[in-house]
């Protein structure tokens, strides 16, 4: 070896290839650091990359063009185009259909209570980084929308508008680990203080501690004074199971809430409650039992030969 | 001293890299096209001495193995590059008369593209890739070959420049 064969140089090159080997193993293993290297450097090269799609993106065929002279090229963009206004017509009118389902789920609801309601469709969702669960709605103040008023969708409970502007506001999801409604029992009329979890899933625990409660229990809103923030008779959710500890002094439960919070897209705010209290009316009717067709079948014997 | 120059270096590889993923790669180009940062690594290192030709291998070459066309495994280009910069330097360092030829630099540059190719398709099938078509890979060869002798000429005086700017200063300072 010449200038470059010495110790030194034989040791670097053996250094940078038993390191190459050790990368290729670590891949071929599996190793997460590995991916995530590629990961990191794709999410740091896609701005790069858009960046100059928007800019080259016109000229980027014209090597390919010279020998096809532009022949093929217009055909294939224009049903590129057709085919992406397909997809979005199919896309909107999905989006279109949910949303219907939603507002005539929640104007039920509404009406079975004769709720006064300004519909509204979810405009954003809060940031998951600052630990609350909100959502901003597209009615505010000048759609009669005010601070401190029920929230409700097709199924129940959604939350209660904290902040109202004039075109929008923000809502406090009944799962934002800082929120707290009175509730009470469907049918026994137990009441107690229900608070979200950050999960779809609440927790009630009630003021008496000589009631009990039994999974399945409904969960209606109990109302607040004047009907904010909560106007009476809202369906909550539904316990699933019950906390039973014998040193507790109050039970506590475990409530499934009924509003479906990552599917929401249309909500209404309660902007006039009913003269009087709905009480149970809004309790969800249990699911019907599906009949089972049953078939009778009728066999008479034949006439036996009697010698 | 290795490490300051290979340092100096770094950031021009990452911007011919980015210019690779993010430029090159729009142009859709006759036989498969170039990759502009494989000839411009070659180049650097053919000027380099050999121990600075495996350092920029190995730069370059995990560079490469971030890109996202790249789907074998993280360090096969890395140990690739690291022969092929380490060869490519090795073969002409020492020989001024040789380095100082562009056409000798442009026929080396332009034998080492395929081989490297070729020595990443023979690892990559020994680490359980796929062919494909055999007639495909010979075409794709050739035209980098032919894309690479036409672009080395005009990659030359900026890649000249830039690394005697940068190493002669470092080695006189």
């Amino acid at each position: 070896m010449r200038n470059g064969g010495d110790n030194r140089g034989r040791l670097l090159l053996i250094s940078l290839i038993v390191t190459s080997l050790f990368l290729i193993t670590l891949d071929l293993r599996g190793v997460s650091v590995i991916n995530g290297l590629r990961n990191g450097s794709q999410s740091a090269l896609s701005p790069f990359q858009s960046a100059a799609a928007t800019v080259f993106r016109p000229v980027g065929n014209f090597f390919t063009d010279i020998t096809r002279l532009g022949r093929t090229r217009g055909e294939i963009e224009r049903l590129k185009a057709e085919n992406e206004k397909l997809r979005n017509s199919l896309i909107n009118r999905k989006n279109a259909d949910s949303e219907l389902e939603q507002l005539k789920s929640v104007l039920d609801l509404a009406g079975t209570a004769k709720y006064k309601v300004v519909n509204s469709k979810v405009i954003s969702l809060g940031s998951a980084s600052s630990f609350t669960q909100t959502i901003s709605i597209d009615a505010g103040t000048n759609q009669g929308v005010r601070q401190n008023m029920t929230v409700i969708s097709g199924l129940g409970l959604v939350g209660v508008v904290k902040i109202s502007y004039p075109n929008h506001a923000l809502v406090q999801l009944t799962t934002d680990p800082a929120f707290r409604v009175g509730a009470r029992v469907a049918g026994s009329q137990q009441i107690g203080i229900l608070s979200g979890q950050g999960t779809n899933k609440a927790v009630l625990q009630l003021l008496d501690n000589q009631t009990t409660l039994k999974v399945g229990d409904v969960i209606l809103a109990r109302g607040s004074q004047n009907n904010r923030p909560f106007v009476p008779g809202v369906p909550i959710g539904e316990v699933t199971s019950v906390d039973n500890a014998a040193g507790s002094v109050t039970q506590t439960a475990d409530v499934k809430l009924y509003a479906n919070f990552s599917t929401l897209s249309v909500v209404a705010v309660v902007v006039g409650a009913p003269e009087s209290d709905p009480r149970d009316a809004l309790v969800p009717k249990a699911p019907l039992p599906t009949p089972v067709p049953t078939v009778t079948i009728y066999a008479t014997p034949s006439e036996s030969r009697t010698p | 001293m290795f490490a300051r120059r290979f340092l100096i270096s770094f950031p021009i590889f990452v911007t011919m890299f980015v210019v690779q993923e993010a430029i090159v790669s729009q142009f859709k180009i006759f036989g498969g096209g170039f990759s502009l940062f494989l000839v411009f690594a070659l180049l650097w290192a053919a000027l380099s001495s050999p121990e600075l030709g495996a350092l920029t291998g190995f730069g370059a070459g995990l560079l490469m193995d971030l890109s996202q066309t790249t789907s074998s495994p993280m360090g096969q280009w890395t140990l690739i590059m690291i022969l092929a910069g380490f060869s490519i330097s090795y073969l002409g360092y020492g020989d001024d008369n040789f380095r100082g030829n562009p056409i000798s630099l442009v026929i080396i540059v332009a034998l080492a593209v395929p081989i490297t190719r070729f020595v990443y398709l023979v690892i990559g099938l020994m680490l359980g890739g796929e062919l494909g078509s055999v007639l495909q890979v010979l075409i794709s060869l050739l035209t980098s070959t032919l894309w690479t002798v036409a672009i080395v000429p005009l990659l030359m005086p900026i890649v000249t420049r830039i690394h005697a700017a940068l190493f002669e200063e470092a080695s006189r300072g």
